[in-house]
């Protein structure tokens, strides 16, 4: 990461609009053309899930499978996804009776916990896989091998997708 | 050679600053004043009064006055409805257009507004140079100031930032670039520390407020977010304590009572900055009172804090240190919110009022001399979007994202035959297309007739350094460039900024051609300077071995001779056409050349060695 930073900040210095102010036209929009590729390039990367995203759409495991298989439940959630959702509909039900803030939130905020717990284990694999990515590449391994590194990365991938949904679904509850 | 200023045209007050020997300087009046009050009066016989003296005509001629124009840039009639009536001009404008202020007989738009103003710090910098050449003994030198950057809240809008630029343009201002006031600010504030660190400057102004979050280091200026309300400031706490003052005293003051009111309320706020009690309308008025009515306010400026800090992803704790801009933040309570919400003493070593300018004349500095050594990476403070179906807002660029960036998007024909394709461009983060704001409609034409479906029609938005969009588009199928008519939503055309500039009255009309023949040459000499030093760099033996071809350098020569004889005709039109012809020649040469600095750059060469 350091590396990356270090690099943009450097194609920055090089590129921006505000080093070609006094070019010809050609060179602006040349500057303007490469700066904003390469801002672009730089969001692309910074963010560890669209590095990933970007990582497995290079490797052909396209974005389009993602979509499809983002709907259904991932099986290893499936236990995770049905007592949340079993509790959600029991705190809607106590809100839709009036209760107090006190009587559902910590039931939420309870159930909460173990998600976030799996979101952290998911980024820590992540982690993991992508710097396993890395030095299969780096190495130069056998082509089944970094099949199956990728394969994970993108399960693991849609799991983490599934479970930020989940959390941002607790949120709403929470704030609605 | 001309010089160049940066200009912070705030709600309040306006003022200018350059750079000198390297360290940047606000321009004051013989008096030691900087600031030039963002108020602009037109007098019966038709004479335009900008600063202090239309400040005076508030009390005596508040109908022909006008004030806080900042809030109604980039604004549409409806927009301003609500708080029409706190003004003591006219507002008016057709439904669905840009709004207009009625001063005596006369009708402005907000740009023409501003732009008196923007003249008025013109010519009080050229003023000054005139005045420092004199005294070097180097007199007759070009104390023209015709090139600045002007700053803007980093969370305008599109339409904001194009009608500062308009103003800029009616001011016969070259506008260098629109920056945003909390990044120059930090910028000034950067100079003499080469730290690295991570910044938040927190910018509460007459009108609007800001936060912005950075990371420095290696002299590079990276907002990492940026958020505020470009319709909270001073002016808010002002209008509360008038509306107090009105419900004690009762009746229906005049519009110059309610002036002098104003006056008094702006008094009696900025008495208790420094002491605890002051008196107002008559009777003791307190801090803790001001404290209490004003708190909602102050306290409307912490979810963007917070927000700005999600999405830079980074806690309180994580931030180096929080610079305080604008002049609100001389008020107590608001110290005290910002340290406990960030948990540090806030910087207020430089004065709140000066610090962009600074930061403007700085950023002005770099874009005239190339100068490397400091650069400013800044972010688009709201989502760039198009609608679709069942109107829903689809993001094409996220906010937060660094720019220049752009975005793409597919579209296609619903019909058979179809040749156009209507586009709404937003801005803004709602889901709901009604919800957020409409930046340009326009219809893709030209389409080639094809069955429903079928045309694939690629449409480009860049979001260039100033924040300001623009839009190209192709058809992919048959590569035909489509023909976009971008019609702002709430903002004036070229045309009308071109007339304005025309009616100006320090513009008669042959200056202004004389200016524009000038302009045309300008430019074209700078393009034949560029071409002649490509094609004698040593480089080019290499590139015509590859990538250059014989007959492409032999279009250059020719184009680049035709430009060189029309050169000194009167013929604006002309020399303009030669020059963007000798343009297009080189744009390939251009890219070769830079493609070859980024492999060099890649290839871990050291950049400074290109």
């Amino acid at each position: 990461m350091a590396d990356l930073e270090q690099r943009y900040r450097a194609l920055s210095r090089q590129f921006h609009p505000d080093y070609f102010y006094n070019a010809p036209p050609a060179e602006r929009r040349a500057s303007l053309e490469k700066s904003s590729y390469l801002n672009d390039a730089y969001r692309a990367l910074k963010n560890p899930a669209s590095r990933v995203e970007y990582l497995l759409q290079l490797e052909g495991l396209a974005a389009k499978d993602a979509q499809e298989a983002s709907k259904q439940v991932p099986p290893a959630l499936l236990e995770e996804v049905f007592a949340l959702n079993e509790e959600l509909d029991e705190v809607r039900e106590l809100r839709a009776g009036g209760a107090a803030d006190a009587e559902w939130k910590p039931r939420l905020e309870r159930a909460r916990a173990p998600i976030e717990a799996k979101r952290a284990d998911h980024e820590r694999q992540l982690q993991a896989l992508s710097t396993a990515w890395d030095a299969s590449v780096d190495r130069d391994a056998a082509d089944d091998e970094r099949r199956r590194i990728m394969e994970s990365l993108r399960d693991r991938f849609l799991e983490r997708n599934y479970i930020t949904n989940l959390l941002a679904g607790i949120e709403r509850e929470l704030n609605s | 050679m001309s010089e160049v200023v940066g200009i912070d045209l705030g709600t309040t007050n306006s003022l200018v600053a350059y750079v000198t020997d390297g360290v940047p300087i606000v321009i004051r009046d013989r008096s030691g004043d900087a600031l030039v009050p963002s108020v602009v009066s037109v007098a019966e016989d038709g004479t335009v009064h900008v600063g202090r003296e239309a400040q005076r005509r508030l009390l005596t001629e508040a109908r022909r006055t006008a004030y806080s124009v900042k809030r109604f840039m980039g604004k549409g009639r409806e927009d301003v409805q609500d708080e029409a009536r706190h003004f003591p001009f006219r507002i008016s404008g057709e439904a669905g257009g840009v709004v207009r202020i009625g001063l005596g007989d006369r009708e402005f738009t907000p740009p023409e507004i501003s732009a008196f103003i923007l003249r008025e710090l013109k010519r009080r910098a050229e003023e000054h140079f005139a005045a420092n050449r004199r005294g070097a003994g180097a007199p007759g030198e070009d104390n023209v100031v015709d090139r600045a950057v002007i700053t803007v809240p980093a969370y305008f809008n599109d339409a904001q930032r194009t009608a500062t630029r308009d103003a800029g343009r009616i001011a016969g201002l070259e506008v260098l670039r629109i920056i945003n006031e909390p990044t120059a600010a930090s910028l000034a504030y950067g100079l003499d520390k080469r730290h690295t660190g991570v910044i938040a400057v927190y910018d509460l102004g007459g009108g609007t407020f800001d936060i912005s979050i950075l990371r420095v280091e290696d002299g590079v200026f990276q907002v990492l977010s940026t958020n505020g309300d470009t319709h909270l400031g001073g002016d808010d706490i002002d209008v509360l304590l008038i509306q107090r003052v009105l419900a004690e005293q009762g009746g229906s003051p005049s519009p110059e009572q309610v002036q002098e009111i104003r006056k008094a309320a702006i008094q009696a706020k900025w008495d208790l900055s420094d002491r605890e009690e002051t008196t107002l309308n008559g009777r003791r008025f307190t801090r803790a009172e001001l404290e209490a009515l004003i708190k909602p306010i102050v306290d409307r400026t912490l979810a963007p804090c917070r927000q700005a800090l999600a999405d830079a992803g980074l806690q309180p704790s994580e931030i180096d240190e929080v610079v305080l801009v604008g002049g609100s933040t001389r008020i107590p309570l608001v110290r005290r919110k910002v340290e406990e919400l960030f948990g540090k003493t806030p910087h207020s070593e430089l004065n709140p009022d000066e610090v962009v300018a600074l930061g403007a004349a700085v950023q002005a500095d770099i874009l005239i001399t190339g100068n490397r050594d400091m650069l400013l990476l800044d972010v688009t403070p709201l989502s760039l979007g198009i609608e679709t179906m069942g109107g829903v807002m689809s993001k094409i660029i996220l906010r937060n994202s660094t720019i220049p960036a752009t975005g793409g998007e597919m579209f296609t024909t619903a019909v058979d035959n179809q040749t156009s394709v209507d586009i709404h461009v937003l801005q803004g983060e709602r889901e709901l297309v009604a919800d957020n704001r409409s930046l340009a409609r326009f219809k893709l034409r030209g389409i080639p007739p094809m069955p429903a479906g079928m045309p694939r029609v690629q449409v480009q938005f860049q979001i260039d350094a100033n924040g300001i969009l623009s839009v190209t588009a192709r058809e992919e199928r048959t590569e035909v460039e489509q023909t976009i008519e971008v019609k702002p939503s709430y903002g004036l055309t070229d045309e009308q900024v071109e007339q304005m500039l025309l009616d100006s009255f320090e513009h008669a009309e042959a200056d202004f051609a004389a200016r524009l023949l000038i302009e045309a040459r300008n430019e074209a000499e700078n393009v034949i300077m560029h071409t002649e030093k490509t094609l004698r760099s040593p480089e080019l033996a290499e590139i015509e071995q590859t990538e250059l071809s014989a007959a492409e350098r032999q279009r250059i020569e020719s184009v680049l001779a035709g430009l060189k004889m029309v050169l000194n005709a009167n013929d604006r039109e002309t020399i303009q056409k030669w020059t963007h012809a000798l343009n297009d020649a080189t744009r390939h040469l251009a890219e070769v050349m830079m493609n070859r600095s980024v492999q060099a750059a890649l290839s871990g060469k050291n950049v400074d060695d290109v």
